[in-house]
């Protein structure tokens, strides 16, 4: 049963995982985006059309990050270009990319592919109980294990990664070193809608194998609660997004064992869990957030 | 806004006044842009958007009922509205009128249905608008107590608890307060028919739109008129300055959290006892977020937000006409919805300067 779990926790924790991968790279730069919960609407639809149409679910991943990107992109343009704050245009965008998904969605609702399955892991995944848990999974999901501590390498020990916190931390250092703050933040800001989409693709196309209007169900915003539980560390955020997908995989193991637990109660779960984690940490930092982004947090949007 | 504070005493008043009009010009081309753009949206998808939006406008103010379908679409997106807009003058996000409504619909119909069954309309409906007003603070009560003694930013724990809240008002509807009769349906009883409210002949428009209205004045009067209001605004547009002078920052934060969700609160009980009479999952569903949406559509000032909540409403019910005449969805309106939005927030950096 706890092997069910734990399993349960890396297949439906994978999207928020990736998610959230993306909006900490974009709050690293100093960028908020709650649109995460749109991008990875549109990138679950793009993927999913592209897979049914192609047949391949590579090419729905590509499409997944595409859409993605473009959702973010509109939420760079907005707050980037225009000064419009920040937390309004996330979730203006989401709203947005709800209608838009389930209108074009239609025709999807009832198609069904094959896409991802799990593939084992020759000899690893006959380890007993672990190999179960870690070495049997879809594709993406062992792809996204391992962009995490590349991410953690690109932030904190290339140069790149000093661009990008540079960004959000004191922009007129970039400045002075003649690297445009805001050409680097539209970047970061697309490459987290990317990340999203591609966490939606996980979610349609390896996940579930179907597509559902508004399927994320919150997902997005979670992911984007779950980077400020995580101090901004990628391996804090991965940690994170499993524990809420643990809470997801939880409902279906006490269905199964027929518990007298209102299924209700369980669904709230994952969002509580986020909740209390956020409460715990908060009470003990400040300082490790990234300036611009705590200027957004506290309100102070001079645009 | 500063410097143009500082170069408007320099003109003359007929320069003023043409920069006055400009504005107006550049704030009606914002509002009618994203039509457009629909427009070429419903186009492609081989919809006439003219047809669309003239039979929006006759359905509106063709008829009575019409027009009361408009009215009673406001009435929530204006309270939830205000839900948004007062906070949002001391500078708080606050996305979670969504849950504030529905938790306000659960408590006033948990009331109706075991305690107020047997009362008169002059003394039931009171109770139950108190019992509305009541759930919707406790749920606010939790974001303001997070963001005071927690520090969390409010936008998000309120978005969080959004979901919580229709999970609460599901394990309700499924559970303690559902139907004996309902053969396995998810809704609670019907509550006692002296408990709705007075409803206009001909429509199905009832009392809650005036509610709504008054409190609009009143949100307005308090913001624009009385010491509280100033110290809001004061702590909106400034937070430096309000801590300089000494106002007592979390008491006004939790004042305005607290104050929005009794109004969101309101606007669930309203629902129950003036539209829908039980209790079901998607109670209000949406018009938390329409209502967040009206607010910012109107800059947050609350007498504008009955015009941003009407035209909502309009969107709202002209979304059902979509669905039915041309066979799109009504979820296409949230499109149009964005859009608007866009727009608006693209815009608003020349306005603030």
């Amino acid at each position: 049963m706890i092997a069910d779990i734990l399993t349960g926790a890396l297949r439906s924790g994978t999207s928020v995982m990736l998610a959230s991968q993306g909006e900490l790279v974009s709050e690293r730069a100093g960028v908020i985006n709650l649109g995460t919960e749109g991008a990875m609407l549109a990138g679950a639809l793009g993927g999913f059309a592209v897979t049914v149409w192609t047949g391949n679910p590579w090419l729905g991943v590509l499409a997944g990050g595409f859409c993605g990107m473009l959702i973010a992109a509109i939420h760079a343009f907005l707050v980037l270009t225009c000064g419009a704050n920040q937390l309004a245009t996330g979730l203006t965008i989401m709203f947005f990319a709800i209608g838009l998904t389930s209108f074009f969605g239609r025709e999807f609702v009832s198609q069904r592919i094959v896409g991802f399955n799990p593939v084992p892991i020759p000899l690893l995944s006959d380890i007993p109980f672990v190999g179960g848990i870690l070495f049997n999974h879809d594709p993406l999901t062992y792809l996204s294990i391992a962009l995490v501590p590349c991410l953690w390498y690109a932030l904190f020990r290339k140069r790149l990664g000093v661009i990008l916190r540079a960004a959000g931390e004191r922009e007129e250092v970039l400045f002075a070193s003649g690297i445009n703050p805001k050409l680097v933040r539209y970047l970061a800001v697309l490459a987290g809608g990317c990340l999203a989409g591609v966490g939606g693709v996980q979610l349609s196309v390896a996940f579930t194998h179907s597509w559902v209007e508004n399927m994320t169900q919150g997902r997005g915003v979670v992911a984007v609660a779950l980077v400020i539980f995580a101090s901004w560390k990628p391996a804090r955020a991965m940690l994170g997004a499993y524990l809420f997908g643990a809470a997801q995989a939880l409902q279906l193991t006490v269905q199964q064992m027929g518990w007298p637990i209102s299924t209700f109660f369980l669904f709230m779960v994952p969002y509580l869990l986020t909740l209390a984690a956020l409460l715990v940490v908060e009470r003990r930092k400040q300082s490790v957030t990234p300036e611009a982004l705590g200027k957004v947090l506290a309100g102070d949007t001079g645009g | 806004m500063k410097q143009q504070a500082a170069a408007l005493p320099l003109q003359g008043a007929s320069d003023i006044w043409r920069s006055r009009v400009r504005s107006a010009g550049v704030q009606a081309a914002v509002l009618l842009a994203p039509f457009v753009l629909y427009g070429l949206f419903l186009l492609a998808n081989g919809v006439n958007p003219w047809t669309l939006y003239v039979s929006m406008i006759r359905s509106t103010f063709g008829d009575l009922y019409g027009l009361g379908e408009v009215l009673l679409k406001a009435t929530p997106i204006i309270l939830t509205g205000l839900a948004a807009a007062l906070p949002a003058k001391a500078g708080l996000v606050n996305v979670g009128g969504e849950g504030q409504l529905a938790i306000g619909a659960l408590f006033s119909t948990w009331f109706a249905v075991f305690y107020l069954d047997q009362m008169s309309a002059w003394v039931g409906i009171p109770l139950m608008l108190l019992a509305g007003a009541l759930g919707g603070a406790v749920w606010a009560g939790i974001t303001a107590a997070l963001k005071v003694s927690g520090r969390l930013n409010e936008t998000i724990t309120s978005l969080l608890l959004n979901y919580v809240a229709a999970y609460t008002v599901s394990f309700f509807v499924h559970g303690l307060l559902k139907d004996p009769e309902s053969f396995n349906w998810p809704f609670s009883p019907e509550i006692s028919p002296a408990l709705r409210l007075p409803i206009l002949d001909g429509t199905r428009l009832h009392i809650g739109f005036a509610v709504a209205i008054a409190f609009a004045a009143v949100v307005w009067f308090v913001l624009a008129k009385t010491r509280v209001g100033f110290r809001i605004r004061v702590l909106g547009s400034n937070r430096l300055a309000a801590e300089r002078a000494g106002f007592n920052i979390n008491r006004t934060y939790v004042a305005v959290l607290l104050a929005g969700g009794v109004l969101a609160g309101i606007a669930g009980m309203i629902e129950i006892a003036g539209i829908e009479g039980r209790l079901r999952p998607e109670t209000g569903a949406d018009y938390g977020y329409l209502g967040f949406l009206a607010a910012m559509m109107a800059w947050n000032h609350p007498v504008r937000l009955i015009a941003t909540g009407f035209l909502l409403g309009m969107i709202s019910v002209a979304g059902n006409t979509l669905e039915i005449g041309s066979g799109l969805p009504s979820s296409s309106v949230h499109i149009l919805m964005g859009l608007v939005l866009f727009f608006i927030l693209g815009s608003r950096r020349q306005k603030e300067g």
